[in-house]
């Protein structure tokens, strides 16, 4: 089994509450989850380029009405903690982290089937609750909810502590792999980057504003000519992303 | 009606009612169900409110169930239309008896007519821009190596992390108190709070990450050769162009990363290919 596979079990099963039922102060995205496990398993640099890979690759997945996106905590969790494994192991990163997330993709669907089984099953205790809140029992109607959260604590926590021994298992083909393979998911690494600026730019940019993304292209690689550091061109564009806000929010409302 | 009935005082909600209220909305999804939603969650948030508004076992039985109908939309923005009840409902009790089930349609017509508009803005500004927008933020920070390698690289979630909860935990408070403190008239005000703004203002922003991180990911070209840092972002470049073109026609980014991987794979037993960009994980060992 892997190293810190209760710690990191016990770490997405408690995130799993954050990702809708408790708070959702985000803890659960791939940002913070590729983080933490990173700084479990000790690779933090990999837990961030996981999670920034999968933020982004997802980006526009949007919980709108009944449709329920993709575990993106199993999946950013556990492809951190197979890619950390993987490293620790003398594979590449780059290749290491594109053949964890692609492992992490079932997982977190059939993690996100599970989700929607149990929302199908929390019709019941909605009508639990409604039996006892009209009969006066409000001590029984309050505990439905902890109850529930209990239920999907457990959820998250089976969840993780399964995809991880999958994935620990998947782990072992990756030492049987030929170098051309590898060297394929290592030219991936960069592909997938390209798909991660896709997703944001289908997410983000209409007809309308699609010149300010080449004028925001052509001002970076100005900068990059000009050698100016990486966190100066990030402070440039969050200064003109502020006042290009300032200069909106001050138009007021219009629809 | 009895004297007794005349004299009573309507009870008031205290500021530890609310307090509770506000902090058991953050539980409002716990029941997420498929057949009435956030229901349960509703009927939740307000049973502390309903306790002290209505000591009567029979009539707090009946209120808490009145709760439970079919209620879905945004888990941030539901806040208006929680401080908006609230309030509603402690008018209800000071109101003649005659009149308090008139009240209680109204309650029921704020809840169904807010809970739609207020679930598209939320899913638009929270969803679809403020969460992306931290993202973005984050992930060019990490893919330009701000805080990488080094012990500062914590800095980089926390950010994310704090940024968006600043917006989150803002529009749950201001939603909570502007809704009990106009009841039935913060529909009216809601126009006022410049979402739409924030959120055109906040897209064009994220557009300028996105460009600033297109040209990062090739970046480590530049200090090799000139003519092969533009060969590459012209070729990645189109890359972008076709999977924007893929994830419009509603290919997931699940199945286009396999389609990439495929890519990959056939590039590699392509023999006359130069090695691609490394600089972003020369830190990684």
């Amino acid at each position: 089994m892997m190293e810190h596979w209760l710690a990191i079990t016990l770490l997405l099963g408690f995130l799993s509450l954050d990702a809708t039922a408790a708070g959702q102060f985000m803890l659960s995205r791939p940002i913070a989850v590729g983080a933490l496990v990173g700084l479990l398993t000790g690779h933090p640099e990999v837990g961030l380029l996981v999670g920034a890979l999968v933020e982004l690759i997802w980006i526009g997945e949007v919980p709108v009405g009944s449709h329920l996106p993709a575990d993106l905590l199993i999946l950013a969790g556990i492809a951190t903690a197979l890619a950390a494994e993987l490293v620790r192991g003398g594979a590449p990163p780059e290749a290491a982290m594109t053949f964890a997330i692609g492992t992490a993709i079932p997982l977190a669907i059939l993690s996100t089937e599970l989700e929607g089984l149990l929302r199908r099953l929390h019709v019941r205790w909605a009508h639990f609750a409604q039996r006892m809140a009209g009969s006066g029992h409000f001590g029984t109607f309050d505990g439905v909810n902890t109850l529930v959260l209990l239920g999907l604590f457990l959820k998250g926590l089976l969840t993780a502590a399964a995809s991880l021994f999958i994935a620990h298992l998947a782990g072992r083909l990756f030492h049987l792999l030929p170098d051309r393979v590898v060297d394929g998911l290592y030219y991936a690494h960069w592909l997938l980057l390209a798909l991660g600026c896709s997703a944001a730019i289908d997410l983000m940019v209409e007809k309308k504003t699609s010149p300010f993304l080449v004028l925001s292209i052509v001002t970076a690689l100005t900068a990059a000519f000009f050698q100016i550091p990486g966190v100066w061109m990030v402070s440039g564009a969050l200064l003109a992303g502020f006042i290009l806000t300032l200069i909106y929010a001050g138009k007021g409302e219009t629809a | 009606m009895t004297p007794t009935a005349e004299e009573k005082v309507p009870p008031r909600l205290s500021f530890l009612d609310l307090l509770q209220c506000f902090l058991r909305s953050f539980f409002l999804q716990a029941v997420w169900n498929v057949e009435r939603y956030l229901n349960y969650g509703f009927a939740f948030v307000l049973a502390p409110a309903l306790k002290r508004l209505y000591p009567v076992r029979e009539e707090r039985a009946q209120a808490l169930t009145r709760h439970l109908e079919y209620f879905n939309t945004h888990p941030y923005m539901a806040s208006f239309v929680l401080g908006a009840v609230l309030r509603m409902e402690e008018e209800k009790q000071t109101l003649p008896r005659p009149k308090q089930k008139q009240k209680e349609d109204e309650i029921n017509a704020l809840k169904v007519g807010m809970m739609g508009p207020i679930a598209a803005m939320g899913d638009n500004l929270f969803w679809a821009t403020v969460r992306p927008y931290c993202g973005l933020l984050a992930i060019t920070l990490v893919l330009s190596q701000a805080f990488t390698p080094g012990s500062r690289a914590w800095i980089i979630p926390v950010l994310f992390l704090a940024v968006f909860n600043v917006a989150h935990l803002g529009v749950r408070g201001l939603g909570f108190l502007q809704g009990y403190r106009q009841g039935d008239q913060v529909v009216l005000a809601l126009r006022k709070y410049g979402f739409q703004a924030a959120i055109r203002g906040l897209k064009l922003a994220s557009i300028l990450l996105v460009g600033v991180l297109i040209v990062f990911v090739n970046m480590g070209e530049l200090d090799r050769e000139v003519g092969l840092f533009i060969l590459k972002l012209s070729f990645f470049s189109a890359l972008v162009g076709l999977f924007t073109f893929a994830l419009h026609r509603k290919i997931a980014p699940g199945q286009l990363y396999y389609a990439v991987v495929l890519i990959g794979l056939i590039l590699a037993y392509w023999p006359e290919l130069s090695t691609p960009p490394t600089h972003l994980l020369e830190g990684v060992k």
